[in-house]
């Protein structure tokens, strides 16, 4: 270690560097995952908005239960996870969380069946999946 | 041991603290952590600093080494409490995921500003 040169440190970071690469490389599908979270989201929110009861929901939540059981097989099957995944993730989350619940209350009180509503509504639930896809697929 | 990088430092996650010690001097390279060194669990740590948790196999194609190599390099990072090993299944099939201690990231980043300097010192 003592005639540790310039070049060596060097030619370290670098490989730290590409080794930091590759691992972003194979969390990419943090990308695919999100952008199909963001779409089955908005499809949930007008499935029950614009559909008639009790189908819409029926349907909506059959549909999302389906999507959220083949997303987390697909997660479960990943071989890398990026730092600070668990953080992301977890805010997406709860982002989607409240604003599907600002989407759906109001609109299942007030707005049942108004495409006004649930069209901009569920591309606002959408939002998180679809952004968060977005600046994933950016790093 | 033969392999001279093997050797662990008394304070698992620390640094050596320039001048307490008369054979460390100031430069650069004292700050460099014996453990993480070596280029395997050079390239193993870095690997892993860019993830969450890596599954083993991943590492092991990204440090293009074999499992028993890779095996003996972890387990001499999960001894200096560099690196955590979890044990589970994806359906049937049992995987392994390694991830970086909090010790591991401060080691690794400590480790990486003495490169810097010694990049910058030396240039």
């Amino acid at each position: 270690m003592s005639e540790y040169a310039a070049k060596d440190a060097a030619a370290a970071l670098a490989r730290a560097q590409e080794l930091s690469s590759t691992v972003r490389a194979g969390a990419k599908w943090y990308v695919r995952y999100q952008v199909v979270y963001g779409c089955a989201a908005a499809v949930v929110v007008l499935a029950i908005g614009l559909l008639s009861r009790p189908y819409g929901v029926a349907i909506g939540v059959g549909f999302w239960g389906v999507v959220v059981a083949g997303l987390s097989v697909y997660s479960a099957r990943q071989r890398v996870a990026r730092r600070g995944f668990g953080r992301w993730h977890a805010s997406m989350i709860i982002a989607w969380g409240l604003l599907y619940a600002a989407v759906l209350v109001p609109g299942s009180i007030w707005f049942p069946g108004v495409v006004a509503w649930w069209v901009p509504g569920a591309v606002v639930v959408a939002l998180p999946g679809l952004i968060g896809g977005y600046l994933e697929a950016r790093r | 041991m033969t392999d001279p990088h093997d050797r662990t430092r008394p304070h698992h996650g620390s640094h050596p603290s320039h001048g307490s010690n008369p054979s460390h001097g100031s430069h650069p390279r004292h700050g460099l952590d014996e453990v993480i060194h070596a280029p395997v669990r050079f390239s193993i740590v870095a690997t892993l600093a860019a993830a969450d948790k890596a599954e083993f196999a991943f590492v092991r194609d990204t440090v293009e080494v074999s499992d028993s190599v890779l095996s003996r390099q972890v387990a001499t990072l999960e001894k200096a409490g560099y690196v955590a090993v979890t044990k589970g299944y994806v359906g049937k099939r049992p995987r392994t995921w390694l991830a970086l201690t909090a010790d591991g990231r401060a080691a690794f980043a400590a480790h990486c500003q003495a490169l810097r300097a010694i990049a910058g010192d030396d240039a």
